[in-house]
């Protein structure tokens, strides 16, 4: 089959109905732009929450030492709540010489109190992901019930308000992955559909003349596919501009040393572009099985 | 591969009915051959029933009984991409024109070529040939339906030989057309007749067949009568 005439028949396709193509592609570009835009910013907080995640530890001070055959099946315990990174078991005698070692010149001071003022504790330092930041309430207050707890300490509560910020900034994400889905595949499908309305005469005709499935759909799939690459290059272009904008605009210091914004990897801008595209075709096929009868 | 069939015949007619519904028998259990490279004219009265043997030749409508086999093949058993080769094969010059009006002679013309992925280069010295055996050279980039009856006889006639088919099916063509005009549609059909197309002519118009010495099929209500007017 010739490229040209392809081309050609997509050319007077896109020429006969370029006020619909034109809406079409705004929505996709617009509908890829909000998708790839909310995408960024939960990367961008899932990096900020795994950096935040070295920080994040629970102390839970405990009544009295835990006896090192007991520690194992008190570590099991909790693993077995959630996934952890390390479980440290601090003994009065080691808080102290933690406590000392920070205290470093003046360490005279506790001399009088003795080694074992201090409260033993168990460190618990959750898996760095977002699931132990949204959880982190709840593993709290399990850790807090364990036999012999006596009071757990950890974060202040921004760490938990992050969490469910980020998992808001998910739930939109999500949505408007779902948006995307529809405004890609139905916009298309009924700019095709108008493609196939206009040119039923002309169609009719070529069925007379012996066209074959091929001759006709080619062109329409073809509309569906460039639908789907120029809203979908055009999204992320704006996404991109923006994000060089943002870049420029707080390239502060203090801004970029909590926050370090980066793109999307090359591989998910690669997924979001081909997701596009396969949905735009896809809306051009549905149409053509519905509206096209060869 | 099964070799030609020994008749050699294009088109086979057996025992074929048309009833359109409720109850218009347009034709009534008709048989017929047609041979390859033979030029046959059909006639008969208004009403007579040629559109209807031509639509059942191509396809456009299906016999209520009998078998049609076209190069062999059963038309109804046909599967749609057998169709697609042998409408591609078969140029057809309607009684009314299925033009495109919006589009010019030039891509009318060429619709047919498009199809069947002719090079473009081609496409152009082909369509070049045809707009001057039907003088409508200055008419090339007008719009069809800025055209006379006459003119776009000619575009549709065209269009027709534009594949140079093996078969080519022509409804009235000289219907609208005078003397002059006639002839060249005459020459166009007899060249393409001399290169091996096998012809089908539906007219009312005497003037193209009286002189020939070709196969005449006369429709009467749904009968049909074969003249040949062939010495042999
Ligand atoms: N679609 C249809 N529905 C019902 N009757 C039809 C249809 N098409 C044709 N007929 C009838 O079938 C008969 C044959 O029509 P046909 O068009 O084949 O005649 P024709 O020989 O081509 O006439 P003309 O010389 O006027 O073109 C006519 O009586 C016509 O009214
Ligand atoms: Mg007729």
């Amino acid at each position: 089959m010739t490229p040209r005439y392809i081309l050609i028949q997509t050319g007077r396709n896109l020429k006969q109905t370029w006020g619909t193509q034109i809406m079409t592609l705004i929505t996709v570009s617009l509908s890829v732009f909000m998708f790839s835009f909310f995408f960024l910013v939960y990367t961008n907080m899932l990096n900020t929450g795994e950096r935040l995640g070295d920080h994040i530890r629970l102390i839970v001070y405990m009544e009295n030492e835990v006896p090192p055959e007991m520690e194992e099946q008190l570590a099991t315990k909790i693993r077995q709540f959630s996934a952890v990174e390390k479980i440290v078991f601090k003994s009065r005698q080691d808080a102290f010489s933690d406590l000392s070692e920070q205290l470093n010149d003046d360490r005279d001071v506790l001399f009088d109190l003795g080694s074992d003022f201090l409260p033993p504790s168990i460190e618990v330092y959750p898996k760095r992901d977002l699931k132990s930041l949204t959880h982190i309430k709840l593993f709290s207050d399990f850790l807090a019930n364990l036999p012999g707890a006596v009071k757990v300490q950890y974060g202040r509560d921004w760490i938990e308000r992050f969490g469910s910020f980020t998992q808001l900034i998910q739930l939109i994400v999500l949505c408007s992955g779902i948006l995307l889905i529809l405004t890609a595949t139905f916009m298309v499908a009924s700019t095709i559909r108008l493609t196939v309305v206009s040119r039923q005469n002309e169609l009719e005709i070529l069925r007379l003349l012996g066209a074959t499935k091929a001759y006709f759909q080619t062109p329409l799939i073809l509309e569906g596919v460039i639908q789907g690459i120029t809203g979908s290059i055009i999204g992320l272009t704006c996404l991109f501009s923006l994000y060089a904008w943002i870049k420029i605009k707080f390239a502060g210091p203090s801004f970029l040393e909590i926050f370090t914004l980066t793109f999307l990897p090359g591989s998910v801008t690669f997924s979001i572009l081909f997701v596009s595209v396969s949905l735009c075709t896809l809306g051009s096929y549905i149409s053509i099985r519905k509206f096209l009868k060869i | 591969m099964p070799q030609a069939p020994v008749s050699d015949s294009i088109i086979e007619f057996i025992k074929v009915t048309k009833i359109y519904s409720p109850d218009v028998v347009a034709l009534n259990d008709i048989s017929f051959n047609i041979r390859q490279g033979e030029m046959v004219f059909l006639t008969g009265m208004s009403g007579a029933g040629k559109t209807t043997l031509l639509k059942l030749i191509c396809s456009l409508e299906r016999p209520s009984k009998g078998l049609i086999e076209i190069m062999g093949e059963d038309i109804n058993k046909m599967k749609s991409r057998d169709l697609q080769k042998l409408r591609q094969q078969t140029g057809v010059a309607y009684q009314d024109f299925k033009l495109l009006p919006k589009h010019t002679v030039y891509q009318n013309i060429a619709m047919p070529m498009e199809v069947t992925y002719m090079q473009p280069k081609q496409i152009k010295e082909r369509i070049a040939f045809l707009l001057e055996a039907m003088d409508l050279t200055r008419k090339k980039e007008i719009q069809t339906d800025r055209l006379s009856r006459g003119e776009q006889q000619r575009v549709a006639i065209a269009r027709a030989a534009a594949n140079a088919p093996p078969l080519l099916l022509a409804d009235e063509p000289t219907g609208n057309l005078d003397p002059t005009n006639t002839e060249l549609v005459v020459n166009l059909f007899t060249a393409l007749n001399q290169a091996g197309t096998t012809m089908i002519i539906a007219t009312h118009d005497r003037s193209i067949y009286k002189e020939t010495d070709h196969k005449i099929i006369d429709i009467d209500q749904g009968e049909i009568t074969i003249h040949n007017n062939q010495a042999s």
